[in-house]
């Protein structure tokens, strides 16, 4: 009994030393994405949510096993110049303890599940529903062995490129973006064995999607602060998806800009020619 | 370590050979390289032209075939099988002493001790192939691996031969053939010379894997994925052939271990009394009986599909249908690694704690219902690209699959509970191992949560998360496991400081280099990279640090154990006074096993004062110290 008391109090103690040390690594930034570096989107900060509260979800767990072992090792072991008896307690079994714990594993399985997982997936969902009225900005995405290829339709953009001539997205903030992904190689549109699977993933943006070759599927979401990769080097595309030899080097610069300069930018891009 | 587990034998094994003959891992390579050259040459003779090189692909497929058919007649199989299938006697076993180990074998504790060496040499190899990776994952630019492809090729060997040899087989194929016939009371397994064949598969599988990009580099990782297989080099052939020869070889071991486990319990073990080590491996069998055959129909169609341009998994095709096909059997096959682990927690445990397992009904349930619900959550592999209506049942089962396992956590706390530990190093490795698979499981709950995993997924988080779980789990219980059974192997044991630096060394040096993986991925390292961003070096190259002395730390206890095993001190029979069959027996154990076959009265977990004995009879005069 005098066991039970001293681990409930040091699980207690220390569990509440954890959630305050996880609390404060995920205050460590705003919008709580201390640990969590991927949310300059309003899906990435979907997935921060989900990470914090997965985090104070694990501490207690963390915290109740760990200190089981550690306890065990300390109270239970058979010190030198002690008899090696047997043990006296021999309970094979406890059925206030094992029911506490079956329905407590299910209860916080069934928790987790519901939220965050398809609270979450909800919001997900519902950010893929983008109407004509939020003038969704349109950026066809097009993955090829090994390149990322951005065209603009809805400004006369077929390959965005930087000055340098590699190619580059820009991104209005704020303003819904409807990614419309390919896999495909318009200069060799022949040979459909170099169509792979790759991966867009922008890691600043919390999220990736499969680019699969024979489908077009789309990803929408919305960035949500002014940045780029130089300023951040998250905020790149990377190809996540292994497509061959050339996949470290599958990446692309992100530009995330002011409705204003993302005019002005476009308009140029036009004007180049390309 | 073959000379020792010698000694017993003489009684059984035939006299010295009559005439001498060709030592047969010689005569197997000789016949292995006529086999080749034979089916190779067949190919272009049946579509002969004058430009048509002497080996293409479809010779090199065609030769494997012939040199594995070669290869098994070579090293036993056509006195062994071929002979007595066409009337003539078995000769039997003409290699005595070590050279036992170097044939084909139908005693299952030699046939265990060639999967544990295979295993173990594979450990090193595609070890050294992990440390080749960490060096050059020290720069962000290339070094080491100059080209890109070369890194992944890299990738997949470590991969390929870490799941194929070490991870399925080690506590499988090893262990289970070794010690399950003796925990059940059994003087052999029922197929012991398809077993024996079986082990054979492992060194052909293993070299096949090694030396595919001899053939031409592929770059798809251990998953061998199309449409990527498809504009690969031919090495990708020898990959797919390697698995098929690996996959084959574990699921001779299932076919074998489940049929004895289900026919050759000994008189009294009833379901009830079966150990918890047994009930691991025949929930694994059951597991690769189901979804080995899955896998090999996949890898066959693949390469298939690649030798003659089906199209089946590319653009024109299905293209994700390979991941399908994939992953169906690939996260069954993380609980075939992962389930004798958990088992082996509990086997241990109360011998160490000299207390009763608690509540040995849900340790075993837990296994069963794992078993049952890993074919329900594979494709949480592919959160990235499958329907959004998908996502909702997956992770769901995902979860949950969580509650079946922590059952094994439940028996291990309940039973540590008020118990008198002995912490000696096996039962030290075992409570690492419990922490190392928390960590590996609390992160399955970040990777299973859908819009999480839209950002861990391909990151380094996800490596770090199956590390932990297969390392973690898996490789800390193996090490446990081989201490715990070194005085049944050997009659020998090991040094209690050595074995203890061993094992903090390794513990300390694992946890410094794979919790540092969660970091990098959080910080947008991606998997299959050889040259990243600049800013992630200086994280990689303190990953590194800790990864050297990781290997480091398992070179030590490599030797300790091998030294322990061949040169140890003498122990005496039995010395953790545990209750299982495997020690009511000499060690190490006669040619079959028991002179007299045990009769089991009672469950083996019961310890404290006035349980009941669970063995009567069987105890060979003279052994019990």
């Amino acid at each position: 009994m005098a066991n039970m008391v001293l681990f409930g109090v040091l699980w207690i103690v220390i569990s509440l030393l954890g959630e305050w040390g996880v609390t404060a690594w995920i205050n460590s930034a705003p919008n709580g994405t201390g640990p969590y570096f991927g949310s300059f989107s309003n899906l990435g900060i979907i997935g921060a949510g989900a990470f914090d509260f997965l985090l104070w979800v694990a501490v207690p767990i963390f915290v109740f096993v760990v200190l089981m072992l550690v306890f065990a090792m300390i109270r239970f072991r058979v010190k030198k110049g002690e008899t090696p008896d047997e043990a006296k307690n021999q309970s094979r079994v406890n059925k206030t303890f094992i029911g506490i714990w079956v329905v407590a594993s299910i209860l916080v399985n069934i928790l987790i599940w519901l939220h965050p997982n398809a609270s979450g997936l909800e919001q997900v969902f519902a950010a893929q529903k983008v109407t004509a009225k939020q003038h969704p900005l349109i950026v066809d995405v097009t993955a090829r062995q090994w390149e990322w290829i951005f065209s603009y339709p809805q400004y006369g953009i077929s390959q965005a490129v930087n000055s340098q001539g590699d190619d580059v997205l820009y991104l209005p903030v704020n303003r819904p973006v409807k990614f419309v992904l390919q896999s495909f190689d318009p200069f060799h549109t022949y040979d459909y064995q170099v169509d792979v699977i790759h991966s867009f993933w922008i890691p600043g943006f919390g999220v990736k999607q499969d680019v699969v070759p024979g489908e077009t599927r789309t990803l929408v979401l919305t960035p949500t602060q002014i940045t780029s990769t130089e300023k951040n080097p998250m905020v790149r595309v990377q190809c996540a998806e292994d497509c061959g030899p050339g996949h470290p080097y599958m990446e692309a610069n992100v530009h995330v800009v002011s409705a204003s300069a993302f005019a002005q930018w476009a308009k140029a891009q036009a004007a180049g020619g390309s | 370590m073959a000379q020792r587990a010698s000694v017993e034998v003489k009684t059984s094994t035939p006299v010295a050979p009559d005439r001498r003959m060709m030592p047969p891992v010689l005569r197997a390579l000789l016949f292995a390289a006529i086999g080749f050259v034979v089916l190779d040459a067949l190919t272009v003779l049946l579509d002969y032209s004058p430009q048509s090189p002497y080996l293409s692909q479809t010779g090199a497929v065609a030769g494997w075939f012939g040199a594995l058919v070669g290869w098994l007649l070579g090293i036993g199989g056509y006195e062994h099988i071929i002979k007595p299938m066409l009337g003539f006697d078995d000769p039997g076993y003409k290699q005595v002493g070590w050279r036992r180990f170097f044939q084909l074998a139908d005693d299952h504790k030699v046939i265990g001790v060639q999967y544990l060496v295979f295993s173990t040499g594979t450990f090193l190899i595609a070890g050294l192939v992990a440390m080749a990776m960490r060096f050059q994952l020290m720069s962000w630019q290339p070094t080491i691996f100059q080209y890109p492809q070369s890194y992944l090729n890299a990738v997949g060997i470590h991969g390929t031969l870490m799941m194929f040899t070490v991870a399925t087989v080690a506590m499988f194929g090893g262990l289970g053939n070794y010690m399950v016939p003796l925990m059940i009371g059994a003087k052999e397994t029922v197929f012991s010379k398809a077993s024996g064949i079986g082990v054979w598969l492992v060194p052909v599988g293993v070299l096949t894997v090694a030396f595919s990009p001899l053939l031409g580099a592929w770059t798809t990782g251990w998953r061998g994925y199309e449409p990527l297989a498809a504009s690969d080099g031919v090495g990708m052939l020898y990959y797919y052939l390697g698995v098929f020869a690996l996959t084959l070889s574990s699921l001779i071991v299932a076919l074998n271990l489940v049929t004895t486990i289900l026919f050759k319990r000994t008189k009294g073990l009833t379901w009830n009394r079966l150990p918890l080590f047994v009930w691991g491996i025949l929930t694994v069998s059951l597991l690769t009986v189901i979804w080995f055959p899955e896998i090999q129909t996949t890898f066959l169609l693949a390469l298939t599909d690649k030798m003659a341009m089906l199209n089946m998994f590319n653009g024109l095709g299905h293209a994700l249908g390979f991941s399908e096909f994939f992953w169906l059997f690939g996260h069954p096959e993380v609980y075939i690694v992962v389930v004798p682990a958990l088992a082996m927690w509990n086997e241990i445990i109360p011998v160490f704690t000299r207390k009763s397992l608690f509540a040995r009904p849900m340790a075993v349930l837990g296994l069963v219902f794992v078993m049952m619900l890993s074919g329900m959550v594979w494709a949480h592999h592919m959160f990235t690209n499958m329907r959004y209506s998908e996502m909702l049942p997956f992770s769901f089962f995902t979860e949950m699959i969580s509650i079946p396992t922590g059952f094994a956590y439940l028996a291990a706390i309940g039973t540590i509970w008020n118990s008198r530990m002995r912490l000696t190093t096996p039962m030290l490795l075992v409570l690492m191992s419990m922490f190392n698979f928390l960590i590996g499981g609390l992160t399955g709950l970040f990777v299973a949560d859908v819009p999480a995993n839209l950002q861990l997924h391909n990151t380094f988080f996800v490596v770090g998360h199956f590390h932990f779980t297969i390392i973690g789990g898996m490789v800390f219980s193996w090490m446990a496991a081989m201490y715990y059974w070194l005085p049944k192997f050997s009659g020998r044991t090991y040094n209690e400081f050595w074995g203890k630096f061993g094992a903090i060394w390794v513990f300390v040096a694992f946890n410094a280099t794979f919790l540092n993986f969660f970091i990098l991925g959080l910080h947008g390292m991606n998997r299959w990279v050889s040259a990243y961003p600049k800013y992630l070096q200086p994280e990689n190259f303190w990953t590194s640090i800790a990864a050297f002395f990781l290997g480091a730390g398992f070179g030590i206890n490599l030797i300790h154990i091998v030294w322990a095993w061949v040169k140890g001190p003498k122990v005496q029979e039995n010395p953790w006074q545990a209750k299982t069959l495997e020690w009511q027996t000499s060690s190490p154990p006669p040619r079959y096993n028991f002179e007299e076959l045990p009769v089991v009265v009672a469950g083996f977990y019961n310890y404290g004062e006035g349980a009941p004995e669970p063995v009567i009879v069987a105890k060979q005069a003279g052994t019990q110290a």
